[in-house]
């Protein structure tokens, strides 16, 4: 379980409004969040709902194809439209991020202990030898087993797990004040899963850095995170503490994917599968994106999109309580 | 009644270690015995190179043992690629993890769904039609749907479509290997039901291949825990979940995020099927290790309450 965190007044990441469309066609639609120093953050929802994008948005790293509006501040100052000499020391500096297949992230034809030292080199000025040291220091300490004999290897000659050790040590290397972590362990099998979540707990507690978990998967993101948002084509749906959510979700759709998660114990029951598919961002019904698969469904749905209600707990259905 | 039989099957397959290495045999089943029966699902868990999708191309006779032998409704798996082997496939069909890399992209889904129909000589055009729309209806699929190119198709839909050409000539077995580990959850569960009902009005077997344990205890009437070429545990899906015997066996029912179980995490990485360690091949990795697991290959033993085990620690 996370640390508890006492709510600063002002969030180290205020996001609001922030909307991404890709070629005229939208991908988020407006959201609203914040993330506070040293806070562990949950976002769920299924492909294409928009959770790496808005985190791709803040960094600036969508193609020029994406129109980016609304805002985005880190400690006040406007990351959505900053010139790319801020966004770059913001990226790997204060803000780092790491995401689902390492392999692909780590340069093939370099040794991982350079890739290390270079990101070193670039967030924290240090060079040569100072800089090598650093990088065996990180690698150490995200438990690479023999570090200063592993800094010589290219990422082909380790395993998933390790390789998304070296992508955290390079993350870690800019000594982040937040982490997002896109999917870290979803390419990874479950026993090596548990190693990654618990060294990211860890690392969390050590440096007190916040965490984003974007993740698919409900089980890590309850095992892992203080607050969670659940992402529903483009919106967020439902944003609460982990705890509450979990033991009594709101939204329909949070209802709906724990439904569809197959329990570990008791009695083996038909999954309450959700009907139908996500809607097509071309071709998004005009009321609640969710009402045509909800069984909660009313006319109203169908007529406005429902806002984000509440202070603590928000849902954004007028079926719910909030 | 057994379906299907794996008798101590075996299969090896040279690799070649760096650029100039010399050639060394990787044995990625090594001697695993299984039995699904009519109308069943046994499920199979493991990690990346526990052996798990060899078990399945053995099984469906795509691969042949270098040992054992594998028997199909009492007769033994004729050698690939010959009359009896073709004939064989309308009896048992494969559904693979990516729907898309299965199904041909140029040709729409309803001509792929009648295709067994055609290479099997079942029916005639107009019954064969019939039987793609009862197929269709059968998985969930629209009319409209079945003139589509796969590429239009959603991730699910596609897998549905799959599971109708597996259906099309009525399989007595199916071979599931991660049919719903590309999905996302809502779809999962659409997937995963569908299974189970098409288990129930068709009375299929099914060996269901996952590295999902959630999935695999939803499915199955008998789970096999394979690790790096064996099975180390066999039983009842509810007591290996509840009560995991083997040392492997708890640390991937206690990794399974959100469980009930605290987390004992495991150390190291996944073992090296070319390289493989002596004795128990779990006693690198095993928290409770003792001298006679790295020098004593543990076999796999019915204890008295049924579950079956490879491991020196718990006979039961």
């Amino acid at each position: 379980m996370g640390l508890t965190v006492v709510p600063s007044a002002s969030p180290l990441i205020r996001i609001s409004g922030l909307s991404v469309a890709f070629n005229g066609t939208p991908a988020l639609l407006g959201i609203d969040l914040t993330v506070g120093a040293g806070e562990t953050l949950g976002l769920v929802g299924e492909s294409g709902c928009g959770k790496s994008v808005t985190w791709l948005a803040v960094l600036g790293l969508l193609p020029n194809s994406a129109t980016v509006g609304g805002s985005a501040t880190l400690d006040g100052r406007e990351l959505v439209g900053a010139p790319a000499s801020v966004l770059e020391r913001v990226r790997g500096g204060r803000v780092a991020m790491i995401f689902q297949d390492p392999a692909s992230a780590l340069n093939p034809v370099h040794r991982i202990g350079r890739q290390v030292s270079e990101a070193v080199t670039l967030h924290r000025g240090l060079s040569g030898g100072a800089a090598t040291a650093e990088a065996l220091r990180l690698l150490d300490e995200v438990g690479i087993p023999d570090a200063r004999n592993r800094m010589t290897a290219y990422p082909h000659e380790m395993s998933g797990g390790q390789n998304q050790r070296v992508m955290i040590a390079t993350a870690l290397a800019g000594r982040p004040e937040l982490l997002i972590a896109d999917e870290p362990t979803t390419a990874l099998d479950v026993t090596i899963q548990a190693q990654i979540l618990d060294l990211l707990r860890r690392l969390q507690r050590e440096h007190g850095m916040a965490l984003v978990l974007i993740s698919h998967d409900l089980g890590v993101v309850a095992e892992m995170c203080e607050r969670v948002c659940v992402m529903y084509a483009g919106r967020i749906v439902e944003e609460a503490q982990a705890g509450a959510l979990f033991a009594g979700p709101r939204h329909p759709y949070t209802t709906g994917l724990m439904g569809a998660l197959p329990p570990l114990t008791g009695p083996r029951l038909r999954l309450t599968a959700i009907p139908g598919r996500v809607p097509e961002p071309w071709a998004m019904p005009p009321g609640c994106a969710f009402a045509p698969r909800c069984p909660k469904r009313i006319e109203a749905c169908d007529v406005s999109v429902p806002n984000l209600r509440g202070e603590d707990r928000r849902v954004a259905c007028i079926r719910a309580a909030a | 009644m057994t379906l299907l039989a794996l008798d101590s099957v075996a299969r090896g397959y040279p690799m070649r270690r760096g650029w100039l290495g010399r050639a060394v045999m990787v044995h990625a089943v090594d001697g695993v015995s299984l039995e699904v029966s009519a109308g069943r699902t046994l499920g199979v868990v493991g990690e990346s190179g526990c052996g798990k999708s060899t078990t399945g191309r053995l099984a469906l006779g795509l691969e042949t043992p270098d040992s054992g032998t594998v028997t199909f409704a009492g007769a033994a798996m004729p050698p690939p690629g010959g009359a009896a082997w073709r004939a064989l496939r309308a009896q048992m069909q494969l559904v693979p993890q990516d729907p898309l890399g299965a199904l041909d992209r140029r040709l729409p889904v309803a001509r792929q769904i009648a295709e067994p129909l055609v290479i099997h000589g079942i029916g005639d055009a107009g019954e064969r039609a019939d039987r793609v729309a009862t197929l269709l209806a059968s998985v969930g699929l629209r009319p409209d749907q079945a003139a589509r190119h796969p590429h239009a198709l959603s991730g699910g839909q596609r897998q549905r479509a799959v599971l109708a050409r597996a259906l099309a000539a009525g399989p007595a077995l199916l071979v599931c290997d991660e049919p719903v580990s590309a999905l996302d959850v809502s779809i999962q569960a659409q997937i995963v039901n569908l299974l189970t009902d098409l288990q129930e009005s068709h009375g299929i077997a099914m060996l269901f291949i996952s590295h999902d344990l959630r999935v695999v205890r939803q499915v199955s009437h008998e789970v096999a825990v394979m690790y790096l070429g064996r099975v180390i545990e066999r039983g009842d899906p509810d007591a290996i979940f509840t009560d995991p015997a083997h040392p492997y066996s708890r640390a991937l029912v206690a990794a399974i995020p959100g469980g009930s179980k605290p987390h004992a995490i495991l150390a190291g990485d996944p073992p090296n099927p070319a390289d493989r360690p002596a004795g128990c091949a779990f006693h690198p990795r095993c928290p409770v290790v003792v001298a006679r697991c790295r020098a004593e290959t543990p076999t796999l033993d019915v204890r008295a309450d049924g579950r079956a085990v490879a491991c020196h620690l718990a006979r039961g």
